[in-house]
């Protein structure tokens, strides 16, 4: 039986080892709305679902099974943070209790490390335990911000691929082209989510294309961050780790790179879903990881913050 | 004394088709200035209920005797408006249309000016129309409860059925030896893939079993004359040289028979005798002899354990007189021969889609095992090019698309890969058309499960090896890439075309072809099956090419408007027919020889010429042809038309408004 | 001299729809080349990946594309089969033909460097500088995740995995270099075999 109100954290990559502010504030946000979500020991990489399934799909499922077994044995359903990751772990949970060939292969390998499948979890999205599970009116009613002191800030969601799709196995409905559930959630907090150019478009980072040919993969970004910044917006909305890089660190990147293609630099704060929900809970910055490491360089976060967070603060002031 | 005349003019906006172009209000209030209008309206949609109310109105309170509606064609709604005039109690023919869309708005719509000038004067000359009309009464003929079928294909077989269903006596009259037309050459049907046989052959025993169904193959109709209600046709029975009475379908004569000739039905691909049926499942299951071939050796004659051969038979001809007729003569295949590139008739292994057909079923050549004309050998290779003389503007093609060619293509491309799972299948083509029901899930099962490749592009030649494969030389046009393939067998998807006799058929039945040769409807949309020939039908596809179950549909549409005409029993002419003024006929037949409906004869005795009003259509020809003024036509006489052309050329201005 | 190259398709052949086929996507043969895929792909916006293009040549047996650099361009952003109206799994299609290529020896070099980073450590994105984990600490967590990288025992799990998979063997790994002896594979393997094919607990599987 799947205990209430606690989920197996599922962690990757680029989270606990790249962009650890995400991990800390999600973990604290969680606690605040009464969830736990207990670590699964000795997970490791997912593995990605574009670029490692790109080398060999029989590894990769065995890998990410490998993963699934961990949270069956918590006994906790799964929660990521990162599409890429729950982008991998649904589709190889997906395969595995609709193929019994594939299963009987996959628990013949992962016999040989006393594991086996069972397929007694599920696998959700941090986003879709906020927006189905929580529930948006619950949230609504527990941001701390009114109608007179509210956020308020123009944001730029951006949903990432592999949480939408293939929207088979998604539990979004039939919309994949247009869904707004991530708009509803930023706008639960308060704040306005920008209508931009090619919003539901890729942020070029997955599939192996950023590791083999950057600047392909930021020329995606650029693009996005165009009609982001001619839409006016004071800020970037992500659910993913991988996208937050690649906007993040792609800012800068693009500044460099394509120089002589951009206007000006591109300067938009870039900020996790739950770093902002936090935020709307009442949260310090310093909780929801919103603060940088001065003394580090070349950690994220690569764009200053700060702008976005002398704007909360004007709004809640004034 | 005749009532004043009151014109009420009714101008249509037909949406925006005529409003959209023209100031509609204008064009009422100048109408309200010419002669004799009393009333003038105009209305968003004539046609509909409220604007048909509103001439009734006006007509009932004795407001006006005469209608003229400016709006579209009197093709479209000519018969709309006499209707409505009827039954507001004024006569029909005093309604005259002056037609300010197909020719006014539609062709003038960025001269908004230049329009109004012009659906000025179509008012203006339909008004003077309108002032010089005279009330014309209907009359009536009686219909003559039979009717001919003419093909028994599948689209001619379920005509007569349904006719005969009704309870009306049917001829039906086949040109071969065999009732079912090609659907009996086919094997199996797409896209359900029934077979083709065990589809037609029971409704050919029905036919023959149908007792309202008078049978008459190997036979050809060689006159006609008459009109609708009432057609005397002249059929001619083709000698059997076997007693088709007597004959008992035993076979002994073809058993026996020493001369050998190929077989029409299998297109030349196997042999039978000169005594013969086409096929074992041919109705009437009797024997003929082919005199082109026969020695009269005597052998049959002697050995004919019933005494039916009878090598002095003789054509015989049979009158019928018939109230309808259903024309469904069908198609032949396009012959691929002149499209050298393409190599059929001089390489071997080039077949035609039909004799695919032929190879592939139970009781073809090959009983069913598709092989190679050159080694017999079963291809494993095979590439289909569609549109062969379709979609081909060239004088060598049809510009038309056959509609079924794709079809039959992926369909026996399909069955050949169940039978050879291994083989390797090419579809050549230009754009698939798989518009039918099922169909385009049919298509789309040739590639997911079978595995047929489809090429978008059309051979361009092919050339045969020592081995007498073909090598097919293409475009993968989606690739852009140039594409070779070698092939055991390259089958070239013809089109369909009109019957060579065709001419025939039009002279003698007096209906029209259209561009594309086949027989054309009487409107292309409103009037499907009807021509131009009252009382003559259209049926499967002589009208164009069909797939069965739109063959079998227009062929029971056919049936239906056959037999509307003959439930009712009388058919109502209209009087728009010609008369001659006998005191100025100098009997120079000029009319006679222009006449297109035959409707003009001699009469001897008076040295005048007489015009039959029932086939009279109110063309106008003869009129025209005669010399001395001695023919008027009801409605288009000089008293209409002088002053409409009076009023037509006048400069509006003068007239008024 | 003829300059020119002639590019004409002699051997349209059916390996690459076989080899999809065996993997589970049997209906490359159902697309119908309408060009949805491409169309709304935003790599091939700037990329010579055209979608379509590729699944022509899959269908026709032009092995090209799996020594070209046009499918690594995907960046599995799924669109085309969202919207494939043939319902073809196209971007999985893709995925697959991208083992095609590594099977036939055809890797970027980038990747070839990711998965030696993933065999070893267990992460495509591994700490591997000490700022990573003070980073960590800054944030109030753990220096070490709680994943693999805490796990000396999970990470020899991976291993064994890969091994298994013979993943390191497409990538020219030696089971030793990632410390992994043969001699316990091989008696590991035996027995699980074992194991995996009796019929009661082939039973147990599929009740699953």
């Amino acid at each position: 039986m799947v205990q209430d109100k606690k989920y197996s954290l599922f962690l990757g990559c680029v989270i606990p080892n790249r962009y650890p502010f995400i991990e800390a504030a999600t973990k604290k946000v969680f606690q605040k709305l009464g969830i736990t979500l207990v670590d699964m020991e000795g997970a490791s990489c997912c593995p990605a679902p574009g670029v490692f399934r790109g080398f060999d799909i029989d590894t990769w499922l065995i890998i990410a099974t490998r993963n699934l077994t961990i949270a069956e044995n918590n006994n906790y359903d799964i929660a990521t943070m990162c599409n890429g990751c729950y982008g991998s772990l649904l589709e190889a949970d997906h395969q595995l209790k609709s193929d019994v060939e594939k299963r009987n292969m996959v628990n013949y390998h992962l016999s040989k490390v006393n594991r086996s499948y069972k397929g007694s979890i599920k696998v959700k999205h941090i986003i879709e335990i906020l927006y189905k599970d929580i529930g948006l009116d619950k949230i609504k009613n527990r941001v701390k911000y009114g109608r007179k002191n509210k956020l308020d800030l123009r944001i730029a969601v951006h949903y990432g691929c592999h949480l939408l799709k293939p929207s088979e196995i998604r539990p979004w409905g039939k919309d994949s082209e247009t869904p707004h559930f991530l708009d509803d959630l930023v706008e639960a907090t308060g704040c306005k989510s920008i209508n931009y150019l090619d919003k539901y478009r890729c942020c070029g980072a997955a599939g192996a294309v950023r590791s083999a040919f950057k600047e392909i993969s930021l020329d995606f970004t650029r693009e996005k961050l165009t009609n982001m910044r001619a839409a006016g917006v004071e800020a970037i909305i992500t659910v993913c780790p991988f996208c937050h890089l690649q906007f993040d660190l792609g800012q800068i990147e693009i500044n460099k790179i394509f120089k002589d293609r951009i206007d000006a630099p591109f300067n938009i704060p870039v900020i996790y879903y739950t770093q902002l929900l936090g935020l709307a809970l009442g949260m310090n910055p310093e909780e929801v990881g919103l603060i940088k490491d001065k003394e580090l360089s070349g950690v994220p976060p690569f764009i200053s913050i700060e702008p976005f967070l002398t704007k909360i603060g004007e709004k809640l002031e004034g | 004394m005749k009532d004043k005349t009151k014109i009420g003019v009714f101008v249509c906006h037909c949406g925006n088709n005529i409003a959209g172009v023209i100031d509609v209000e204008k064009l009422t209030e100048y109408a309200k200035t010419l002669p004799n209008v009393v009333e003038a309206f105009n209305y968003k949609f004539m046609c509909s209920e409220i604007g048909q109310e509103l001439i009734k109105e006006k007509i009932k309170n004795g407001e006006i005797n005469r209608v003229v509606v400016a709006a579209c064609s009197p093709r479209m709604h000519e018969t709309t408006f006499r209707k409505v005039c009827n039954e507001a109690g004024l006569n029909q023919y005093l309604y005259e249309a002056a037609n300010i869309r197909e020719h006014c708005t539609w062709v003038n719509t960025q001269d908004t000016e230049g329009a109004y000038e012009i659906a000025k004067s179509h008012v203006r000359m339909a008004v003077a129309k309108a002032n010089k009309l005279e009330a014309l009464e209907k009359f009536r003929v009686q219909v003559e409860p039979t009717c001919l079928v003419v093909g028994a294909g599948i689209a001619g077989m379920n005509s007569a059925l349904d006719l005969s269903n009704f309870g009306y006596k049917v001829y039906l009259v086949e040109k071969t030896t065999t009732i079912g037309g090609h659907m009996a050459q086919l094997d199996k049907t797409f896209p359900t893939l029934d077979c083709s046989s065990c589809v037609i052959t029971p409704k050919m025993s029905e036919v023959l079993k149908a007792k309202n169904i008078e049978l008459m193959t190997y036979s050809e109709i060689t006159n006609i004359s008459g009109y609708v209600g009432n057609f005397n046709v002249t059929i001619k029975k083709k000698p059997h040289y076997i007693d088709q009475e007597i004959c008992t379908g035993c076979g002994t004569c073809a058993q026996e028979c020493i001369v050998i000739a190929a077989n029409e039905f299998d297109l030349g691909m196997k042999k039978r005798k000169a005594a013969y049926i086409p096929f074992p499942q041919a109705v009437p299951g009797k024997y003929t002899i082919d005199m082109d071939h026969c020695i009269k050796c005597g052998i049959c004659a002697e050995i004919c354990p019933v005494d039916a051969v009878k090598y002095d038979d003789k054509p015989t001809f049979v009158d019928i007189k018939v109230g309808t007729i259903i024309l469904s003569t069908g198609y032949d295949l396009y012959d691929p021969t002149i499209l050298r590139q393409y190599g059929y008739g001089k390489y071997p292994n080039v077949i035609t889609g039909l004799e695919m057909e032929r190879l592939m079923s139970s009781f073809g050549p090959t009983e069913g095992k598709v092989k190679r004309r050159s080694d017999l050998k079963e291809p494993s290779t095979i590439v289909f090019l569609q549109c062969v003389g379709s979609r081909d503007f060239t004088e060598k093609g049809n510009k038309y698309c056959s509609r079924v060619c794709c079809m039959y293509s992926a369909k026996q491309a399909r069955l050949f890969k169940e039978k050879h799972p291994n083989a390797n299948i090419f579809i050549f083509y230009i754009d698939i058309r798989a518009f039918g029901k099922g169909y385009e899930e049919f298509y789309d099962s040739t590639g997911r499960e079978f595995h047929i490749k489809f090429i978008r592009g059309r051979i361009s030649e092919v050339v045969e090896d020592e081995e007498h494969n073909i090598i097919v030389r293409g475009e993968d046009t989606l690739l852009q890439k140039l594409i070779r393939i070698k092939a055991d067998l390259l089958v070239l998807a013809v089109g369909l075309e009109p019957r060579q006799d065709s001419n025939k058929i039009t002279r003698l039945f007096n209906v029209q072809r259209s561009e594309d040769g086949f027989l054309m409807e009487a409107h292309p949309k409103l009037r499907p099956v009807e021509t131009l020939t009252d009382g003559i039908f259209i049926a499967g596809a002589v009208q164009g090419p069909k797939d069965i179950p739109d063959a079998i549909a227009q062929a029971k549409a056919a049936a239906l408007q056959s037999a509307l005409l003959i439930a009712k029993g009388k058919v109502e002419i209209d009087p728009i027919f010609s008369i001659v003024l006998n005191h100025r006929c100098a009997g120079c037949k000029s009319c006679i020889s222009v006449c297109p409906f035959n409707a003009i004869s001699f009469n001897e005795l008076q040295k005048v010429a007489e015009i039959n009003k029932i086939l009279c259509k109110g063309c106008g020809t003869c009129v025209a042809a005669c010399p001395t003024s001695a023919i008027i036509q009801n409605q288009f006489g000089n008293a209409q038309l002088l002053p409409m052309i009076h009023n037509a050329v006048q400069k509006s201005e003068k007239i008024g408004g | 001299m003829l300059d020119y190259e002639p590019d004409i398709i002699t051997n349209c052949t059916n390996t690459l729809v076989d080899s999809l086929k065996e993997a589970g996507y049997s209906e490359v043969d159902a697309c119908i080349q309408c060009g949805t895929c491409s169309g709304g792909c935003p790599s091939g916006e700037r990329t010579a990946l055209k979608v379509r293009t590729i699944m022509r040549k899959v269908q026709l047996g032009i092995e090209d594309i799996l020594s070209e650099n046009d499918i690594w361009y995907c960046s599995t952003c799924y669109t085309c089969l969202e919207r494939c109206p043939r319902k073809l799994p196209i971007t999985d299609m893709i995925i697959f033909l991208r083992n095609l290529a590594v099977q036939k020896g055809f890797m970027l070099k980038s990747h070839l460097d990711l998965c030696k980073k993933f065999c070893f450590s267990g992460h495509g994105v591994p700490i591997d500088d000490k700022k990573w984990k003070e980073l960590r600490e800054f944030y109030g967590l753990k220096k070490v995740p709680p994943t693999v990288h805490s796990h000396e025992k999970d990470l020899d799990e991976v291993k064994r995995l890969l091994i298994s998979s013979k993943f390191n063997e497409l990538i020219n790994i030696d089971s030793e270099e990632l410390g992994i002896k043969k001699k316990v594979k091989v008696s590991i393997v035996e027995e699980t075999l074992e194991k995996y094919i009796t019929e009661e607990e082939k039973l147990k599987i599929s009740k699953i």
